[in-house]
């Protein structure tokens, strides 16, 4: 059984300014079909990326064996197993797989163009991040610096701070 | 400044084919992929942009491979804009209301012609490389029939024209995480969203640094500030004026800055006095040791503004109301303004637009990301740019094109030119220009403003053909407050019509509580949306009157969310 990836996308949600680079840079890398979305939530809209769980839900609710943790660890879909039955976006605990989402209609961010049938999912953009060197392309798109690239222990160590406010100690605290 | 791999000039019908099998990619792995690399020219921002060679024909957007390098929707849409199949890559003349293709020679001809009956005025984009602008300045001045002018964003033009008068230093992006606050005018972060990570860092090195808004639409920045200055629309030059006099709660929070950085964006239907805005943010910047960032449309526009003033060229808005026919080089100028119809004899263009789909003549032009040059980037320093890709076989840089409609008209080569430095010195400070006829809004809805947008350059003519805006945002987005939106009666997600003084606009609804109440806000980066806030000449230039926004339901959220 592969082990889960230690490094995941985390967001400092006190820096997204929600020009909405990470989609436009996955989209235009993954067919067309983004794995960013996003939600608003009070004054904010902030982007959902798949959390890479150590125990996925969305692996375990796929009827087609679509949904799979890869020999690096990478939670991922098989493009031409999936028949686009969104059981996993419903088992999805945070809703980051779209149909699960709120906030926009489905059609203006999955135009489905191969079958009509697949759903989106993020591969962390194994191309560029496989052997260590090189990060996602939503984080390298981010201008503000609010997406990371981080080992989740690393970042619980960092005080994150909402207008001089300390608020937490974790980025996963602040959602 | 580019890095150029391996291709070759090609085969295609954009001129591009290089050989895919032959150099193993295409289908290969995402390693084998052939990339480009140059700086994106759509902003002042000036970020690397990669193109991924994505088969034989095709280039794709790519973040350079670390960590916070920064590339917006614009960025990443460019490469794939010169390689759109609907590149406009031949002559065409209009016929029967049809464009049908046409003889190139017939084309230059048809102007030439025009220039000797009557003379021409040449409007070429604002946002070329120095060398461009004067190559093309050369061989008008070499041609008595045609006259330039340069066209620049009107709100751009004001701005830039009070910053040069204010006297502050243009600060780069690597300079903000220095600055110990910062006064934001406008929604800069929309504009340019890469100028907000130096304002993070400062941030996180010091959580009480202050960052003052002043935005009456209350955008993206205004979320973050420490202090937003309640300012009604139209009312930024006289907030600007307090925090200048040292009057109010915003001028006690920026007292105590050593080297105070001001970010300006400037919105198009603004009703504000913008060369009065940028000389009030440069004179604030100067007293307080800090700098100046202009989040302008496109990369170039200062360089723009100065050469217009030291080579006397014609202003947009002469040349709009005069009698002499337009040829547009490179810009949709019937875009910018929102206009439905101009005099338009002939445009030049990459891709379909307004203008072109005014204009009797079409002829093909390089886009941006296809021609090199100086640019004024990381505070208005000159900076080399190279191409991202070569332009498509056949098809001209601007100043050639213009070369060549002076050649049919007999017009010998021009000795010389202006030296590329006198884009570095700062324009002289103008008269100031009379105030717009800003008419206060009608009690009986919200006034409607229009706002930057990060997916969008300049009026979206270029970037609107970028697949993930199409995919993304099929219709602009209407930001209102809950309590507008409550007494409209329309919801989240709705589709509604707007209007406001010019032709309605279909628009998704926004309920979003950080709008400020009284106002409904559309993004600047749709021709419709610009055309929806009337834009007329009055003494010499643009104005806009304050309009309310008319608001009415077409749909549900639930019949659309099928």
């Amino acid at each position: 059984m592969p082990t889960p990836v230690e490094k995941r996308v985390l967001i400092d949600v006190d820096r997204c300014v929600e020009c909405r680079s990470c989609a436009a840079a996955c989209y235009l890398s993954h067919a067309d079909m983004p794995a960013v979305h996003f939600a608003r939530s009070g004054w904010a809209a902030l982007p959902l990326i798949c959390r890479q769980c150590k125990s996925a839900s969305c692996v375990d609710a796929c009827p087609a064996e679509a949904m799979v943790r890869d020999e690096s660890g990478i939670v991922r879909r098989r493009l031409f197993r999936c028949i686009g039955c969104g059981s996993c976006a419903k088992a999805c605990p945070f809703g980051v797989l779209p149909g699960a989402t709120a906030g926009q209609p489905r059609a203006a961010f999955t135009p489905d163009r191969l079958s009509g049938h697949q759903i989106p999912k993020c591969d962390l953009c194994a191309d560029r991040t496989a052997g260590g060197g090189g990060v996602p392309r939503c984080v390298a798109a981010c201008p503000s610096g609010a997406l990371r690239y981080a080992d989740e222990h690393d970042t619980e160590q960092v005080p994150l701070e909402i207008a001089g406010r300390s608020i937490g100690d974790s980025p996963y605290k602040r959602r | 400044m580019s890095s150029e791999l391996d291709v070759r000039p090609g085969t295609d019908r954009a001129g591009r084919r290089a050989g895919a099998a032959a150099e193993g990619r295409g289908r290969g792995t995402p390693a084998s992929l052939t990339r480009r690399s140059s700086r994106c020219t759509l902003c002042p921002a000036g970020c690397e942009v990669q193109a991924a060679g994505s088969g034989p024909d095709h280039w794709r957007g790519e973040p350079p491979n670390a960590a916070g390098a920064g590339l917006c929707p614009r960025g990443c849409c460019l490469p794939e804009l010169l390689t759109d199949r609907r590149r406009i890559v031949s002559p065409l003349r209009r016929q029967d209301g049809r464009l049908v293709a046409c003889d190139a020679a017939a084309a230059c001809e048809r102007i030439a012609a025009a220039a000797r009956a009557g003379g021409i005025v040449i409007v070429l984009d604002g946002n070329l490389p120095v060398e461009e602008m004067l190559a093309a300045a050369a061989w008008c001045k070499a041609w008595p029939a045609a006259k330039l002018c340069l066209a620049i964003e009107p709100a751009d033009r004001e701005l830039l024209g009070g910053a040069e008068a204010g006297g502050a230093a243009y600060l780069a992006a690597s300079e903000l995480a220095a600055c110990d606050g910062f006064l934001i005018v406008g929604d800069p972060f929309s504009a340019n969203p890469t100028c907000s990570r130096g304002i993070f860092e400062r941030r996180a090195a010091n959580p009480r640094t202050p960052i003052v808004a002043i935005d009456p639409a209350g955008g993206a920045a205004a979320k973050f500030a420490s202090l937003s200055v309640a300012c009604a629309p139209g009312g930024e030059a006289d907030a600007l004026a307090a925090i200048a006099g040292g009057t109010g709660p915003a001028a006690r929070a920026l007292a105590d800055c050593k080297k105070l950085a001001v970010l300006v964006a400037a919105e198009f239907g603004s009703t504000t006095d913008l060369r009065a805005v940028g000389e009030l943010a440069g004179k604030v910047a100067a007293s307080r040791g800090g700098g100046l960032a202009v989040q302008t449309v496109g990369a170039n526009a200062l360089a723009a503004v100065r050469i217009e003033q030291k080579l006397a060229a014609l202003s947009l808005a002469a040349a709009m109301g005069g009698e002499v026919p337009l040829v547009a080089v490179g810009c949709d100028v019937l875009g910018m303004l929102g206009w439905d119809e101009g005099r338009v004899l002939a445009a030049a263009a990459g891709l379909p637009n307004a203008t072109t789909e005014a204009a009797e003549v079409v002829l093909p032009l390089a886009l941006s990301g296809e021609v090199a040059g100086t640019f004024l980037l990381d505070g208005a320093k000159a900076v080399e740019v190279g191409v991202l890709l070569p332009p498509p076989a056949g098809v001209p840089v601007p100043s050639a094109l213009v070369a060549e409609l002076a050649r049919a008209a007999g017009v010998a080569a021009p000795a010389q030119r202006a030296a590329t430095g006198i884009a570095l010195e700062r324009a002289e400070a103008a008269p100031p220009s009379a105030k717009g006829a800003a008419a206060s809004a009608r009690a009986d809805g919200p006034q409607l403003l229009l706002t930057r947008s990060a997916m969008h350059s300049g009026c979206g003519s270029l970037t609107g053909w970028g697949s993930w805006q199409a995919a993304s945002a099929d219709l602009p987005e209407l930001r209102v407050c809950p309590a507008v939106a409550g007494k409209l009666g329309i919801e989240n997600l709705q589709v509604v019509s707007v209007g406001a003084g010019g032709p309605a606009v279909r628009a998704r609804v926004r309920v979003a509580p950080e709008t400020p109440g009284g106002v409904a806000v559309l993004s600047d980066g749709f021709p419709q949306c610009r055309r929806a806030v009337a834009c007329r000449l009055d003494g010499g230039r643009f104005v806009h009157a304050a309009a309310a926004a008319a608001i009415a339901s077409e749909e549900s959220r639930h019949a659309d969310a099928g």
